[in-house]
């Protein structure tokens, strides 16, 4: 299967076409509201469904209004970030979309309190609200779950999960269709971390990888290294008699940070007098999915789960809000947002921020635009909520502790998975050509890397031979070269199966079935003319007893006191052949019935005829001139652009060596006008396809 | 194409005995569970022993001993060394029963037939699975295709389908419940289609099952009854399988304020209780959609079982006070704290004694089942003493010259064993097998409590909250007493449970001996009976073969009555080959198939006309095979050309056209009569037009179609021909 990417439409139907078309509507070229649409051989798949964290409202919505939502058949979501998942409660109450949704459990169990959360801290006015709180609730039961490596098929798109580290729950799909294999990672790490299991790597290799390039060329520090740095940090901060903030999203990277947290408590003794704070409501909220869904997360929790669970702290207390906390001296608090746009990390921030005793520490990713992301330059000043201008005194450290893959970890999946296109999504301009350009260099005409801006449509082809497997008794003889088969061809989700019609029930659950037909009428006509009739027009009738014939070979007619009753078994030609018979009948009864009789007459092909019909359509076909107009015998030959073609009228044959084209032409018109003329002889086994029946 | 399919019964074929096959295909050989029955039958490991060597995959269906008994003497002293595949929840179940079977027969005899560390390594060749994942073979077994299907029954219970090359595809159903129940979802059968093998445990095809509603009342008054009059319920259940159904049912009958219940206890016990409902709490994924969305929602941990006690001795029940209901294992009464609580409470006839599930013949369980109560039953009673006198001098004697001939070492590990009550850490470094019990009480939530030691002189505020008149509320003057309630809030972990171990300890630490004495007992408590296996009945067993509709099927462990309604059931199906081996017999189920592959070119494609049957599209294809232009010995792939045009050319043969699909009369009914044609159904006969119309399905699945002519007829005729793919 071969590549070049091609643009313009096909004239082949979507199921047939060879185009798969990866279009973000979200998170191309930018990082935020993730949302990919994949279309192929007629499925349409979209991934994750999330808003953009910087802009509210509509505006933060992806791009859906460019497609049909009802025509999409399945949406697969990664994480339940919000950059992920935000946007779904809009997607399943507020549009036509009418396909089915899958994420892992932990992933909904999680999404359910996150996106009721982000109702309840928007502080935006209700117009501009996406969805409300019982949006959500009822749309939850649309959504379905999977479990890692869980095979599942909707409408003939196969796809599976693996783990994608990350966070709790984080999914990365591999989605296959009609044999072509697209893998979406959604975010991911392959650092094994405190809680979390390392991506998987998928032992099937993907013809297409669409992954998260949030990174860009940058690589990580080793875990140990941060995680030293990070500690030390923090006991620096709270030695020097400073309080310690660290803004972290709620969930996700908090519940690592804690874990680091209260290790490091329990080994250091002189610490324990320094309260920890966790101020987020949510992540209490959330502690029993974390505390139930360990098959999700590495071997050390599980196995350490059944000795105690490692998400019950011993050092940090939770903090309901600002009200409940005592500013009396060192202490380490983290609270959210991540990127401190508002709320309580903001707070805390703007009341401690010119203190050089105190610190910030941030851990995660950070969007442009934040405070988190200024502060990371080091300004002198900071402008607060209310417009204040604030000295910028405390320490600003950054240490990523975000779960995004970097370059060297992207390196080496591409490496061992292989893809020929990679599609990058999910990263800003900047670092996702920067990564591009890396990826291209070291894989050396190996791969396409591609970067679709958000709306942009992306093509690739994939030429597949579809392939079909004969069974049954249509398969007893291995195929010989120009060999007749013929059966049913029976298509389901891409897989093609070649079956005779009796074999039909025995490898499928479709049933062949049967249907005859009693149609009766009227005829008060007499018998012998009823006879005379339908001998002009069958040709030849079977006597099966006095009032029972047998006309055609498949149609049995009875004659009972004035009812003419015809019985056959259903089917397009025998259908064509009773509404016949019907109709001969009726005009028969039509006719004054003179009782003298009729010599049967011969069916047979007036030939004088015939050759005048001849010769008149194939002036009609290729000019007056085409043809001689008188001729002898059963030869004639046809002119056209000084080709001549010899007809054989006895043997029907066409000779014309120069243009086979004129040949093949004048012979299939000859022999449709010698079927159009000739008497409708009973078919010898079955008849030969005819149209279907005429409507009355 | 010819597979070499051929399944050899070791045990569980025309009787009910476990289930433990070998299922050949071609090459390999799959073992299919290994199920050791109650007595540990040895003529069976025997039959186990000649064929361990050859096997080449373990494939498990269900956590119990009944199908998994034998793993471990299997690993343990056969040498059974071959993956062995399981769903997630049978590994960690099916673990935690076989740790409950050997301490019950370790508490109360010498047993050897497997150790601890057997069971351990057994487990650990296990590779954990998740439903619906598909697992290819290696080596010889190239081309096949392993999943496991949810089964119901228990959880993480598995339907597995093997497919092998050639489209076979041979079902594995050994016990499966199709349907859903409180903790779990019934079994998936629509994914079960036309399998050419069926292997089905068809000990329930001639089984009438009440209500489950009868059953679940019966229950409840059983108890309530019980209790009422003070007496105690024994309910016989197993460790980890069924009891999660019972205690997830009876804790909610216990949430119920109306129920009454409330003064009373619920005990649930076994070696292993707290492990048990702690892996419970952890695979909600793996339970009913009902309890998923549950949690969801409320974050309510179904598991977090609020008026169940777990226990983990005969002692605590003891301790317990009052009537009481116990869960205990195992249902047989062969071994296990239910054994012991029969022999404790059968002679009173104020107790009962609640059986849930029909184990194999000869145990005691299935007797009293079988024989009712109220009767003399002689028993074997064993138990462990302590040793006294000249025994005991013995005993030390014996001991010391092991010392002085063994490394201080082993000394070590034998004495931390016995103080490992205190110390967790202590259990899991000396490789204690029973997964320790936690000892500390989880707070409230998953963070440390608020209230700190300050560095300097505490000074407690004392907010006092008066009313508007300024009298003192004290909130307890306004709290309901609903002590036990609050209680049960708090419990998590039972408060008995540390002393428990320091028993367990003594026990095995103070030297011992096994006697066994017989005794007779006359049952006087009520013995009730009430059917909770979550099997499927037979009326829906059988529903279940003519839905599938399996080109074979093989009927596995059932009695000769049922096997023989499972054969006549078959042949009124039209599914010819039907077999039903009994024990050591051999089934040659091998097939001869014939397929090969094609490809199609687009220019045949592009002419064929498609028409939709259910999920599938169906289309006629005539076609040539085109001369091969690139010839493979290896894969027969030959292009075909032709199509429509080859037909006129004469290359189609002439046919008749294919009616498929069937048609279902109210389905077409609502068709006329969107038409406007107002039909009228009645007696298999649809008629419309005043009856000058009829649509008649005859017995042979035929249709027909009769009236006069009219042009009603021909509407008629166009809906119902819409009811099939024509082609």
């Amino acid at each position: 299967m071969t590549t070049n990417p091609r643009k313009g439409t096909d004239p082949v139907p979507a199921e047939e076409s060879d185009q798969l078309t990866i279009r973000p509507l979200g998170a191309g070229q930018e990082v935020g509201r993730s949302c990919i649409m994949l279309e192929f051989k007629g499925k349409k798949i979209m991934l994750d469904c999330g808003i953009h964290p910087g802009l509210s409202g509509m505006d933060a919505l992806p791009f859906i209004d460019l497609i049909e939502a009802d025509e999409v058949d399945l949406l697969l979501v990664s994480h339940f970030h919000l950059d992920h998942s935000g946007a779904l409660p809009w997607f399943l109450t507020k549009t036509s979309f009418k396909g089915r949704v899958f994420m892992t459990h932990a992933t909904k169990a999680i999404y359910r309190w996150l996106v009721s959360d982000y109702i309840k801290v928007s502080n935006i006015s209700t117009e501009q609200m996406l969805y409300t709180e019982s949006d959500l609730e009822n749309s939850m039961d649309r959504i379905e779950t999977i479990n890692f490596h869980e095979e599942r098929d909707v409408r003939g798109v196969k796809f599976w999960a693996y783990n994608a580290g990350h966070v709790l729950g984080a999914a990365m799909f591999m989605i296959e269709i009609a044999g072509v294999k697209i893998l979406y990672t959604g975010d991911f790490s392959r650092q094994e971390d405190r809680h979390l299991m390392a991506a998987e790597i998928p032992t099937v290799h993907p013809d297409v990888l669409i992954t998260e390039s949030t990174y860009g060329t940058h690589i990580h520090e080793k875990r140990e290294e941060r995680e030293s740095r990070f500690t030390g940090l923090v006991s620096d901060i709270v030695g020097r008699g400073g309080r310690c903030l660290i803004p972290v999203f709620a969930l996700g990277r908090a519940q690592e940070l804690l874990l680091i947290l209260d290790e490091y408590w329990s080994l250091h003794p002189e610490l324990q007098d320094i309260p920890i704070y966790y101020a987020s409501s949510l992540a209490k909220k959330c502690m029993a999915v974390y505390q139930t869904y360990v098959n999700a997360m590495n071997d050390r929790i599980r196995r350490q789960i059944a000795i105690n669970n490692p998400f019950v702290f011993r050092h940090i207390s939770n903090l309901k809000g600002i009200d409940h906390f005592e500013d009396i001296g060192p202490c380490v608090i983290m609270a959210s947002p991540g990127m401190m746009q508002s709320g309580l990390s903001r707070e805390l921030f703007e009341s401690w921020c010119t203190d050089p005793k105190n610190g910030v520490i941030i851990a995660g990713y950070c969007v442009e635009g934040t405070l988190a992301k200024t502060i990371l330059s080091e300004p002198d000043e900071i402008t607060t909520m209310s417009g204040q201008k604030l000295p910028l005194r405390m320490s600003v450290d950054y240490i990523s502790f975000s779960a995004h893959t970097d370059y060297q970890q992207t390196s080496e999946f591409i490496n061992i998975l292989k893809p020929p296109h990679v599609v990058l999504v999910h990263g800003e301009q900047n670092e996702m050509s920067r990564l591009r350009a890396a990826l291209e260099r070291e894989h050396r005409g190996a791969i396409l890397v591609h970067t679709p801006r958000n709306t942009q449509p992306l093509a690739l082809c994939f030429r597949g031979d579809t392939t079909a497997k004969v069974m049954g008794s249509l398969a007893v003889d291995p195929p010989k070269e120009g060999q007749e088969l013929q059966g049913i061809l029976v298509k389901r989700n891409f897989n093609y199966h070649i079956l005779a019609p009796a074999d039909l029930n025995k490898y499928t659950e479709l049933v062949q079935s049967e249907v005859t037909q009693r149609q009766s009428l009227q005829y008060a006509g007499s018998v012998p003319l009823l006879r005379h009739v339908l001998m002009q027009l069958a040709g030849h009738i079977d006597f099966l007893s006095e009032t029972r014939w047998r006309l055609y070979s498949c149609i049995e007619l009875t004659i009972e006191s004035s009812t003419i009753v015809l019985e056959w078994r259903a089917g397009p030609v025998a259908d064509m052949y009773a509404d016949a018979l019907v109709g001969a009948a009726l005009s028969a009864a039509a006719l004054a019935a003179p009782a003298a009789t009729h010599p049967p007459l011969a069916p047979k092909l007036d030939r004088m005829h015939f050759k005048e019909c001849v010769i008149e359509m194939f002036q009609d076909m290729f000019g007056e001139d085409s043809v001689p107009k008188m001729f002898k015998g059963d030869k004639l030959y046809v002119t056209v652009d000084d080709k001549r073609a010899d007809i054989d009228l006895q043997s029907m044959e066409v000779r014309c060596p120069e243009e086979p084209s004129l040949a093949s032409c004048v012979r299939s018109a000859l022999q449709h006008l010698h079927a159009a003329l000739s008497p409708v002889r009973p078919p010898p086994g079955a008849p030969p396809p005819a149209p279907p029946p005429a409507d009355s | 194409m010819t597979s070499i399919i051929k399944l050899h019964c070791l045990s569980g074929a025309g009787e009910e005995t476990p289930p433990c096959y070998v299922l050949q295909i071609d090459e390999f050989k799959f073992l299919l569970d290994c199920g050791w029955d109650e007595k540990f039958d040895m003529v069976f490991i025997k039959e186990l022993k000649r064929h361990v060597n050859t096997i080449d995959a373990v494939l498990i269906s269900h956590s119990d001993p009944l199908h998994l008994g034998a793993l471990p003497y299997a690993v343990g002293k056969l040498g059974l060394s071959c993956p062995i595949y399981a769903t997630l929840p049978v590994y960690k179940m099916g673990q935690m029963f076989m740790y409950d079977l050997y301490q019950a027969h370790k508490n109360v005899s010498e047993f050897d037939l497997f150790t601890l560390d057997d069971v351990d390594m057994a487990f650990d060749r296990i590779v954990q699975l998740k439903y619906n994942q598909s697992i290819e073979m290696k080596g010889k077994g190239l081309g096949l295709r392993i999943t496991p299907l949810p089964a119901g029954h228990s959880l993480g219970g598995t339907i597995w389908r093997i497919s092998a090359p050639g489209e076979e595809d041979i079902v594995y159903a050994p016990d499966f419940n199709h349907k859903k129940e409180r903790h779990l979802n019934g079994c998936d059968i629509e994914r079960l289609m036309r399998p050419s093998l069926m292997l089905l445990g068809a000990m329930n095809a001639d089984y009438v099952q009440q209500r489950r509603r009868l059953r679940d009342e019966k229950l409840m008054t059983t108890i309530l009854t019980t209790l009422r009059g003070g007496g105690c319920v024994l309910v016989c259940t197993d460790t980890a399988g069924r009891v999660l159904e019972l205690a997830h049912m009876l804790d909610q009958l216990w949430r119920n304020k109306d129920s009454g219940l409330v003064a009373y206890s619920l005990l649930l016990l076994s070696n292993v209780s707290y492990n048990v409902v702690e892996f419970a709490k952890s695979q909600i994924e793996w339970m009913s959609d009902k309890l998923t969305r549950a949690f969801e929602g409320a974050r309510s941990n179904p598991f977090a079982l609020r008026h169940v006690q777990l226990c983990h001795s005969a002692g605590d029940v003891t301790r317990t006070p009052g009537p009481k209901v116990v869960l205990a294992s195992f249902p047989d009464l062969e071994a296990g704290f239910a054994r012991d609580l029969f022999l404790q409470w059968a002679p009173h006839s104020h107790n009962s004694i609640v059986l849930t599930a029909r184990t194999s013949p000869g145990t005691l369980a299935r007797d009293l089942i079988d024989n009712g109560g109220d009767r003399v039953i002689e028993m074997v009673v064993r138990r462990r003493v302590k040793l006294e006198g000249a025994e005991l001098e013995e005993f030390l004697q014996q001991q010391r010259m092991n010392v002085t001939n063994t490394v201080r070492e082993e000394v070590a590990g034998i004495s931390s064993d016995s103080d490992s009550e205190d110390e967790l850490e202590m259990c899991v470094v000396t490789g204690r097998h029973d997964i320790p019990v936690r000892l500390e009480t989880r707070l409230g939530g998953c963070f440390k409590s608020n209230k700190r030691h300050h560095a300097i002189y505490p000074f407690h505020e004392e907010r006092t909250r008066a009313d508007d008149y300024g009298e003192i509320i004290k909130p307890e003057d306004y709290r309901l007493a609903e002590i036990v309630d609050a209680e049960g809030e708090i419990r998590d972990v039972p408060p008995t449970a540390p002393i428990k171990q320091e028993q367990d300890e003594e026990m095995s630490e103070v030297p011992s001996k096994c006697v066994s004495s017989v005794r007779q007992v006359h049952v006087k408590a009520h013995v009730e009976y009430i059917e909770l296996e979550g099997r499927c009945d037979g009326e829906s067993l059988l529903r279940v073969v003519s839905q599938t509709k399996p080109w074979a099927v093989v009927g596995l462990r059932a009695s000769e009555a049922a096997l023989h309604t499972l054969k006549k059931h078959c042949e009124s199906e039209g599914i010819e080959k039907v077999f039903l081996p009994s024990v050591g017999e051999t089934v040659d189920a091998t097939t001869e198939s014939h397929i090969y592959q094609v490809k199609l070119t687009d220019g045949l494609m592009r002419g064929l006309v498609w028409r939709q049957a259910g999920d599938a599209e169906l289309a006629w294809l005539s076609a040539v095979v085109a001369p091969r232009t690139h010839a493979r010995e290896s894969d027969a792939a030959p292009e075909e050309g032709g199509g429509a045009v080859s037909l006129e050319a004469g290359a189609g043969r002439p046919r008749a056209a294919a009616f498929v699909n069937t048609v279902r009369l109210h389905e077409l009914r609502a068709a006329l009569a969107r038409a406007g044609l107002q039909p009228d159904l009645g007696a298999g006969t649809l008629t419309c037009c005043s009856g000058t119309l009829a649509v008649r399905r005859m017995e042979n699945g035929q249709v027909s179609l009769e009236g006069v002519l009219s042009e009603e007829y021909y509407k008629v005729r166009e809906l119902l021909y819409e009811q099939f793919a024509i082609v």
